[in-house]
C-alpha cells in the first residue's frame, strides 16, 4: 500500500537514513524497531511530510507522493499518534478528539456540541476512556492524555496509521484494549505501523517487523518466524537478557521507610508498607490505582489526612520535596522527566548538581564553586555512563535514556539512600533500558539503598523487584514476596499479579 | 559532532563567561552607536558634560531595568516598578520636608518602602498563587492613586546636601553611575555564582522541575520580588537626588523603560535567562539613542513613546530571528532520540 524506495536523508555530519526501502501492505500491522538514533523518527517524519528525503521516493497505491508539509500527508490519509503528549489542556476531551472535524450547524460555523460530544463518545468508548466527553484535559493523567490522542487518531479515520510508542503511559490492560482496536482497524483495511521498544507488543500485535540500525534497513521478518533474542540481535548486534539480575541482599533489620495507614481522600486509602535497606520494592497497578499518588504523599508533595510515615524508624513530618531531600535524604525521580524532572535548557552539570548547591556553597561569599560542581557532575557522568558530549552539553540534546540517567544522577549526587523511582524507562531504548535496570539493581545491591520502583512494565518490575505491592483503586491489595528467589518464573508471577487486578 | 559549549546564552548556569554571543552583539552595537554620534556631533557628545549626563541616565535606566529583570528571571513580572518608585518618592519627600528627618534616615525609610512593597507583591503571588501580572498591575494603580492623594500632586523639597550623589561626580563619572555599577556587579555575581541566583534561574527555567528537585520556589519568588522592590526604591532615591526634588510623578515612565532596557539587554521573557552586563549595555544603547534623538531633534518629544515601543519590538524581533535561525540550523542535525 505504501512503499519507500531507497529513501536517504542526511544532516550535516550525519547520515540519518541510508537507502532505506520498505513496503507496507494494506491491512497489515507492521512493527518498526530500532535503537535510539537508528533513524526511526526521521523515517516517520519523512512519511508524514515533516522532512523531505534527499533521495528516493514514497509511493502510495502506485502514486508517487510529494509532501511539503504535515497537512499534505493527512490529506492522503496518513496519520500519526506521536510519543509526545500533544493535547490542548484547557479544552474538553471531545474538543481534542474532534478537533479536525468539528460538527457545526450547517454553514453558520456555530458548533453543535451535542453532536461533537456524541461522536467523541464513540471514539472514547473504543479506547476505553471512561470519562465524560466534557471533562477538561488539564487534570488528566499522562495515560489518559495518551488515550485521548489515540481516540483522536481513530476519529481521523486514517488509512495509514503510525503509532510512536503509544503504550508508553498505558498499563497492560489498557494496552490490550488498544490492541483490540487496532486489530479491528486492520480488519477494515487500515495499515498500522507500530514504532515501539516493547517486544511483547511486537509479537502480540504485529504481522511483520522491520528493523532499522544505524540508518539502514537490516531486515524485515514475519513475527511468527523470529524470536525475541534474534530480534534484539538484529537491533543492536549483540545479545541482551531479560532475566532477573539475581537475588538482592535485603537487610530486614534496617528499616528505611515505613508507611502506616496512610490515607488521603481520593489518593490513598490505608496504605501500609515497609522498605528495607538493599531492597527494591515494586509498586504495580493500573493507571489511577494510586501508586504515584502514594509516592507524592510520601515525599510531602500532597498532605496526608491520617496515618504516619516513618523514616529510618523515626516519625517524619515531610513538608515537600525540599524537606524530603535535605532532611530525610529521600529522593523522587518523576515519571515526567521532560516537564518535571529536568531543566532542559540548562547544561547537564546544572541538572546533576541542582540538589546539592546548598552543600557546596561557601558560607561567606555565597559562591558556588564551579570546580566542585564540575567534579561532582563529571563523577556522576562517569559512574552512570551517561553519554554526553560533556557536562556543559544542553540537557535537551541528550537521548531519552541519558536524560533519565541525569534525572537519577542528581539524587545520587545528594547522597539519598531512599529513592522512589517512577516509570524510569518510558521512551527509552533497549540498550539504555538495560543499563538503567542494572543501575537501579546495583543501587540496591551494592549501594545499599532502598528503592521503591513504580512501573507499569510487568517485565521490568518482575526483573528488578524483590517484593511487589499490587495497587488497585488507591489501595494496596496484595504483596508478592521473594520475586528474586530464582525459583519463581515470570509467568507465575505475572499471572498472580493479574489475578489481583481483577 | 556537537561541542558541549554550544549555546553561549547569557544564563548564569554556563561557565562564568561574561561575554555571551548576544552580549557581544550589544557591545558592538554600542560601539557603533557611540562612534556615529561622536562623528555627527562631537561637541554635544564628546564632552565632559555629555559623558556625565549620559552616564547618569544610563545608570538610572539600568537600575530600573534590573528591578524588572529580577522578576522576569523567576518567571514573573513587576508592573508596579513605577508605582513603587512614586510611592517611595512620596515617603522620601514627606520625611525630608514634613517630618524633618535627617537624609540618611529618610533614605533608609524610602528603601524600606520598596522592600515592603516588594514583599507584599511576593506574598500575594506565592501564598495566594495569583499571577504576578494581575498582582503587580493592581498594585501599580494602588500606588498611583496613593501618591497623588497623599502628595496632592506637588513635589516635595529636599535639602541641597541630598543632591550629593545625584549631582556630583568623581573623575567625570557621576556617583549615580558608580552606585548602579556596584549594584550591577553584585547582581552579576549573584546570578553567576551564588545559590540564591541559581535558585532564581532554576525557578524561572522550569518551576516544576526546580521544586521537584528540592528548591523552595515560593521562597525564591518571594525574595526576587523583595529585591525588585528594593531596586525600584533605590532608583527613586537616586532620581530625587538628581532632580533635587521629590516629585510624585517619578516612576510614571518607568514601566516601559524597565521592559525596553531589560529586553534589549537580553533578559528572557519566559524566565531563567538574564545578564547584568547585558542590561548595562541595553541601558547604554537606550540612553545613547534617546540622547542622539534629542540632540538631532529627530523625534518630537510627543512621539517618544512610539519610539520606545518600536525599540522594544525591534529588540524582540531580533532575538526571535536569532532563535529561528539557530533552530533551523539545529533541525538539520537530527535529535538525539531517533
Amino acid at each position: 500500500m505504501l512503499e519507500l524506495h531507497s529513501i536517504s536523508k542526511s544532516f550535516p555530519g550525519v547520515k540519518a537514513l541510508d537507502n532505506v526501502s520498505l513496503a507496507f501492505k494494506a491491512g497489515e500491522s507492521h512493527a518498526l524497531v530500532g535503537e535510539n538514533g537508528a533513524g526511526k523518527s526521521t523515517l516517520i517524519k519523512i512519511i508524514t511530510g515533516i522532512y523531505q528525503p534527499d533521495g528516493g521516493k514514497i509511493v502510495c497505491n502506485g502514486e508517487t507522493l510529494h509532501f511539503r508539509s504535515y497537512r499534505d500527508s493527512l490529506d492522503k490519509g496518513i496519520d500519526i499518534v506521536s510519543q509526545e503528549i500533544q493535547v490542548i489542556p484547557e479544552s474538553s476531551i471531545a474538543e481534542n478528539v474532534m478537533l479536525d472535524k468539528m460538527i457545526t450547524y450547517g454553514r453558520t460555523g456555530i458548533i453543535n456540541w451535542r453532536a461533537v460530544n456524541a461522536h467523541a463518545r464513540k471514539y472514547m468508548d473504543m479506547v476505553g476512556l471512561d470519562l465524560p466527553p466534557t471533562a477538561v484535559i488539564k487534570g488528566l493523567s499522562a495515560a489518559h492524555k495518551q488515550l485521548v490522542q489515540i481516540a483522536k487518531a481513530l476519529a481521523a479515520e486514517a488509512k495509514f496509521l503510525m503509532l510512536d510508542e503509544p503504550t508508553s503511559s498505558l498499563t497492560e490492560h489498557e494496552a490490550d484494549n488498544l490492541f483490540d482496536i487496532l486489530r479491528r482497524l486492520r480488519e477494515r483495511g487500515t495499515t498500522i505501523v507500530f514504532v515501539t521498544h516493547k517486544f511483547g507488543e511486537v509479537f502480540a500485535v504485529c504481522d511483520r517487523v522491520s528493523v532499522l540500525r544505524d540508518g539502514r534497513h537490516v531486515g524485515t521478518r514475519l513475527t511468527r518466524d523470529i524470536t525475541a533474542p534474534d530480534l534484539v540481535k538484529l537491533m543492536i548486534g549483540r545479545e541482551c537478557s531479560d532475566e532477573h539480575l539475581g537475588a538482592l541482599d535485603v537487610d530486614r533489620s534496617k528499616e528505611l521507610l515505613r508507611a502506616e495507614h496512610v490515607t488521603r481522600r481520593g489518593k490513598a486509602a490505608d496504605a501500609s508498607f515497609t522498605l528495607h535497606e538493599g531492597e527494591v520494592l515494586g509498586f504495580y497497578g493500573l493507571v489511577g490505582a494510586g501508586r504515584t499518588e502514594l509516592a507524592r504523599l510520601l515525599i510531602g508533595e500532597d498532605g496526608i489526612d491520617s496515618g504516619a510515615v516513618y523514616v529510618r524508624g523515626e516519625k517524619a513530618r515531610i513538608r515537600g520535596v525540599a524537606d524530603s531531600l535535605h532532611r530525610y535524604r529521600m529522593g523522587y525521580v518523576t515519571e515526567n522527566r521532560k516537564e518535571e524532572g529536568l531543566l532542559l535548557d540548562a547544561p547537564v552539570r546544572t541538572n546533576i548538581t541542582i540538589t546539592i548547591w546548598r552543600r557546596i556553597v561557601n558560607t561567606l561569599t555565597r559562591n558556588i564553586s564551579m570546580a566542585k560542581e564540575q567534579e561532582i557532575a563529571a563523577d556522576m557522568v562517569r559512574s552512570l555512563a551517561i553519554k554526553t558530549a560533556g557536562i556543559e552539553q544542553k540537557t535537551a540534546d541528550l537521548s531519552g535514556g541519558n536524560q533519565q540517567k541525569v534525572s537519577i544522577a542528581k539524587w545520587l549526587a545528594a547522597d539519598c539512600d531512599i529513592l522512589i523511582i517512577d516509570e524510569p524507562t518510558v521512551g527509552v531504548d533497549v540498550g539504555a533500558k538495560e543499563q538503567i535496570h542494572k543501575l537501579i539493581w546495583g543501587l540496591a545491591k551494592e549501594g545499599r539503598m532502598g528503592i521503591v520502583l513504580i512501573s507499569s512494565d510487568m517485565r521490568e518490575i518482575i526483573k528488578l523487584a524483590s517484593r511487589i505491592l499490587v495497587f488497585r483503586d488507591q489501595r494496596i491489595v496484595a504483596e508478592l514476596k521473594d520475586i528474586d528467589d530464582g525459583v519463581k518464573t515470570y509467568e507465575s508471577v505475572s499471572a498472580e499479579i493479574g489475578r489481583y487486578l481483577g | 559532532m556537537r561541542d558541549g559549549k554550544t549555546d553561549k546564552s547569557p544564563t548564569g548556569f554556563q561557565r562564568p563567561e561574561l561575554f555571551s554571543g548576544r552580549t557581544m552583539g550589544l557591545i558592538i552595537s554600542t560601539g557603533i552607536l557611540m562612534s556615529v554620534l561622536a562623528v555627527q556631533s562631537p561637541h554635544s557628545f564628546i564632552s565632559k558634560d555629555a559623558m556625565f549626563f549620559i552616564s547618569r541616565q544610563t545608570g538610572l535606566a539600568a537600575l530600573i531595568a534590573l528591578s524588572q529583570a529580577v522578576c522576569l528571571t523567576v518567571g514573573g513580572m513587576n508592573l508596579s516598578v513605577g508605582g513603587i518608585g512614586s510611592i517611595t518618592t512620596v515617603v522620601l519627600g514627606l520625611s525630608l520636608q514634613n517630618w524633618g528627618v535627617p537624609p540618611w534616615l529618610a533614605v533608609l525609610m524610602a528603601l524600606s518602602v520598596g522592600v515592603a512593597a516588594g514583599a507584599l507583591n511576593g506574598l500575594i503571588i506565592t501564598r495566594l498563587g495569583i499571577d504576578s501580572f494581575i498582582v503587580t498591575l493592581s498594585m501599580m494603580f494602588v500606588y498611583m492613586g496613593l501618591r497623588s492623594g497623599i502628595s496632592g500632586g506637588e513635589p516635595y523639597e529636599v535639602s541641597d546636601s541630598f543632591g550629593l550623589i545625584g549631582r556630583e561626580s568623581v573623575f567625570g563619572v557621576s556617583y549615580i553611575f558608580l552606585v548602579v555599577g556596584a549594584v550591577l556587579l553584585a547582581s552579576s555575581y549573584m546570578y553567576r555564582c551564588t545559590m540564591f541566583g541559581r535558585h532564581m534561574l532554576a525557578t524561572g527555567g522550569n518551576a516544576e522541575a526546580a521544586r521537584l528537585s528540592g528548591i523552595d520556589t515560593e521562597k525564591t519568588i518571594f525574595r526576587a520580588n523583595v529585591l525588585s522592590g528594593l531596586f525600584a526604591s533605590l532608583a527613586a532615591v537616586l532620581y530625587a537626588s538628581r532632580n533635587l526634588s521629590a516629585a510624585p510623578e517619578t516612576g510614571d515612565a518607568w514601566l516601559i523603560i524597565s521592559f525596553a532596557v531589560a529586553i534589549i539587554g537580553g533578559t528572557g521573557l519566559q524566565g531563567g535567562v538574564v545578564s547584568a552586563l547585558g542590561i548595562f549595555m541595553g541601558a547604554t544603547i537606550f540612553t545613547l539613542i534617546e540622547h542622539g534623538l534629542v540632540q538631532f531633534k529627530a523625534v518630537p518629544p510627543a512621539y517618544m513613546r512610539s519610539f520606545l515601543g518600536g525599540l522594544i519590538l525591534l529588540a524582540v524581533i531580533v532575538d526571535r530571528t536569532r532563535e529561528i535561525v539557530a533552530e533551523k540550523r539545529k533541525r538539520q542535525v537530527p535529535p538525539a532520540a531517533g
